[in-house]
């Protein structure tokens, strides 16, 4: 069979390159030999640092020790985010959406019940133990817990400089990925219009029957040379600039707290675009996401500074270097055409305000692995699929990351005010959000078998923002509801117990972390 | 919590303690951890598995005494029911701590130094055996426990080798108790782990015979051969239900 599709070439490094040659090497069949292509002289941009569950699976598939990977990427534990000033400009004003679904999630649906008490107990705190072990600053595990094994659920904080450079190194030993370092410098078509190599400045002609463009904002194959559409989403979601910088943690001496590493990420809304705030080991990653349309870099940049002196003081504050990230928020139009697929920033990137940009790696790179076409005529049906899927995706993570802006009640800026406007919002959203004024978010929400957000993150993003939702009355209650209304105040007494187990048995996350540095976690 | 105090012949001249075995001594613990080179003796009377050490995960071989928290069925109203008992029952209440190397002493070693846990229920001033002679010396009794101590010691380094070598072949799995009483009460043990017998039985001959060279492979084997003993802990606590 000549039409066999055998040579895998990844043209770019940096987390997506790495990544999904990772995950293509582990799980695809094995007469699949995978390349990668890296240019000595371009940096990766280096910037996703916060990851999903997700990455823990996929860690695992590739093979790969989570305690090495704690000890040589500088990660930590992330057990979701906290957004801050998002709903108003009260200084308490702040919410979870924490990786752990509520209590039996796929039993009951809380939210209803949760409704009646909405006024005493905010609603992350009422279904899950998560944010409560967050706010102490606790990790999701135990040392005696296995590798990827979790007490909560939780994903990771990482150091994408050194995260390409880890998963480069056990690619090559252990996976079998041939590795050049070259420039691509021009790209050789089939009669068919596929590609049938890439040049290279010192490697000569790269032949390849399935090529992975993982080169960054530039998309050389699928932007470039293809020439496929990208579709902007700056009316939906108005961020297109970041500003990021990287803060020690304070060394004076008994500051038990000011080294603590939180265990999730860090949102405070600002006047015209939000901060993140990333606990590392050994520093804090925090960057301010802006539109440009709304505020110049300068101002940006002094929120983002006036962020940081707290923490700091005022001379470093200021001395700090910040660098500057510009994007365009959207995607291409198909992210998978003719031999070609658009994995990492090269299909799209939109802000990070839920960390999609690793996660979304992972899935295309997952669908590759394990759907992979063997021969050519296959590739047409699994490009097709994979495109729907992905274009799915986006459209869900755009519907998603609005509904972080359209609750808000934030008017003391026109920024906050433009995003609450109906025409910058989608149809989809607009739908979801009169559906959930009368029922409340739930899995019928989930349209997927693989959803990349599953409903329990729309409840807490919802009743987060203080959402609501009418409940029917509970005069005359039938039996089955009966049975619920126990089942749900049991759980949620349940729920106030595991906290206080949790805190027992639990350690602060630096600790853990510190732990795992000296006798590293167990397979089992 | 435990109060240990580094022991002295001044300050402890009049110490005596209690080597009863009971509830109110704290013997009411379901497991000890135990020891390679006591294997043979305990697997003639009690189970062995491994467990997490809470403080740092690694693997440590326990002896299982009960089935439920809190209850050690080899207690009887006359004490220790077995023909032996785990060297980290009979150190109690004494310990063994390093102690950093001095250099004003002129030795660079650290050494090792015996302490008491003055918050012992065992520790007396007027019941028990006495820790010293009259004058000042060891009694038979300390000596024994030093001894004891030393071969905790040594037990101990021997455990973190053990274990080591027992995950790098990968011959640790989990293990889950589920046992069902006569009277319907389930009861299930979870953090425990025992050998993988299937990847011990398809180990590489080589490899067997490095284990075997180790003196490994007969303590894999009497982990093995002590599960038996499950079934008598059975016994003894569907007896001691049936005399409630």
């Amino acid at each position: 069979m000549t039409d066999q599709i055998t040579r895998v070439v990844i043209v770019g490094g940096g987390s997506a390159g790495w990544l999904a040659a990772g995950i293509i090497a582990a799980s695809s069949p094995a007469h699949v030999q995978t390349t990668l292509i890296e240019s000595p002289d371009i940096k990766p941009i280096g910037v996703g640092e916060g990851t999903w569950p997700t990455m823990r699976a996929t860690l695992e598939t590739i093979g790969i020790s989570e305690t090495d990977f704690f000890r040589e990427c500088d990660a930590s534990f992330k057990q979701g985010s906290k957004f801050s000033r998002w709903t108003s400009l009260s200084k308490n004003d702040d919410y979870y959406h924490p990786f752990t679904a509520p209590a039996k999630y796929h039993e009951i649906n809380l939210a209803p019940f949760w409704l009646r008490f909405k006024d005493k107990i905010n609603f992350a705190n009422a279904v899950c133990p998560q944010a409560a072990i967050c706010d102490l600053g606790y990790a999701p595990k135990q040392i005696s817990t296995a590798e990827f094994g979790a007490v909560l659920n939780y994903g990771y904080h990482l150091d994408a400089g050194k995260f390409s450079p880890f998963l480069h190194k056990h690619c090559v030993e252990k996976l079998g990925v041939h590795y050049v370092g070259a420039n691509v410098i021009g790209i050789n078509s089939a009669d068919n219009g596929d590609i049938k190599s890439v040049a290279t400045d010192s490697c000569g002609n790269i032949d390849g029957d399935l090529f992975i463009d993982c080169t960054g904002l530039q998309s050389l194959l699928l932007g470039k040379h293809y020439a496929i559409p990208f579709i902007s989403h700056k009316d939906t979601l108005f961020n297109d600039s970041a500003l990021a910088v990287q803060i020690p943690y304070s060394e004076s001496a008994g500051s038990g707290g000011a080294k603590a590493i939180a265990s999730h990420t860090l949102s405070t809304a600002q006047t015209n675009g939000w901060i993140w705030d990333i606990g590392l080991q050994s520093r804090r990653g925090i960057g301010h996401v802006f539109s440009s349309a709304y505020i110049t870099d300068e101002l940006a940049e002094r929120e983002l500074r006036n962020y940081i002196t707290p923490a700091v003081g005022q001379k470093m504050a200021e001395e700090l270097s910040v660098r500057k990230i510009s994007f365009n928020p959207g995607h291409r139009q198909t992210f998978w055409h003719k031999n070609c697929v658009a994995i990492g920033l090269s299909a799209g990137f939109i802000e990070p305000l839920e960390a999609t940009a690793l996660v979304l790696i992972e899935i295309s790179a997952k669908i590759i692995g394990e759907q992979f076409p063997l021969n050519r005529s296959a590739m047409d049906i699994v490009a097709k699929r994979f495109n729907n899927t992905l274009g799915h995706h986006w459209q869900r993570i755009i519907d998603f990351l609005k509904l972080h802006y359209v609750l808000t009640q934030r008017t003391d800026t026109e920024y906050w005010r433009d995003n609450c406007r109906a025409d910058t919002i989608p149809d989809s959203l607009r739908e979801q959000l009169e559906l959930w004024k009368v029922q409340s978010p739930w899995l019928q929400d989930e349209l997927l078998r693989d959803e990349m957000f599953p409903s329990a993150s729309y409840q807490y993003i919802y009743y987060g923002m203080k959402g609501g939702t009418v409940i029917p009355e509970m005069g005359t209650q039938k039996p089955v509801q009966m049975k619920k209304l126990k089942q749900a105040e049991r759980l949620f007494m349940e729920n106030a117990q595991h906290i206080q187990q949790l805190k027992k048995v639990l350690l602060p996350n630096r600790d853990l972390i510190e732990k795992i540095q000296q006798f590293g976690l167990q397979k089992i | 919590m435990p109060n240990f105090a580094l022991l002295n012949n001044i300050a402890h001249k009049d110490l005596r303690v209690v080597r009863d075995h009971s509830a109110q001594y704290g013997d009411n613990e379901m497991w000890a951890v135990t020891f390679p080179q006591e294997f043979r003796a305990i697997q003639n009377e009690y189970p062995i598995f491994f467990q997490k050490n809470s403080e740092n995960g690694k693997f440590i071989p326990v002896a299982l005494m009960g089935l439920r928290q809190k209850e050690n069925l080899f207690l009887t109203d006359s004490g220790w029911d077995a023909q032996y008992i785990p060297a980290s029952v009979k150190r109690r209440p004494f310990l063994i701590g390093i102690q950093p190397a001095r250099s004003d002493q002129g030795s660079n070693q650290p050494s090792r130094m015996v302490y008491v846990d003055m918050d012992s229920p065992r520790v007396s001033n007027t019941a028990g055996e006495a820790v010293f002679l009259p004058h000042g010396g060891y009694s038979p009794y300390l000596e024994s426990i030093v001894d004891v101590l030393e071969y905790i010691q040594y037990g101990t380094e021997l455990n973190e080798i053990f274990g080591d070598a027992l995950l790098q072949h990968e011959l640790l799995e989990v293990v889950s108790l589920e046992i069902t009483l006569k009277n319907g009460s389930r009861n299930n043990l979870a953090g425990l782990y025992t050998i993988n017998e299937e990847k011990l039985n398809a180990l590489d001959g080589n490899v067997v015979a490095g284990l075997h060279a180790k003196g490994y492979l007969e303590f894999i084997y009497m982990v093995l051969a002590s599960h038996a003993n499950v079934m008598k802990l059975i016994a003894r606590l569907e007896a001691r239900l049936q005399n409630q």
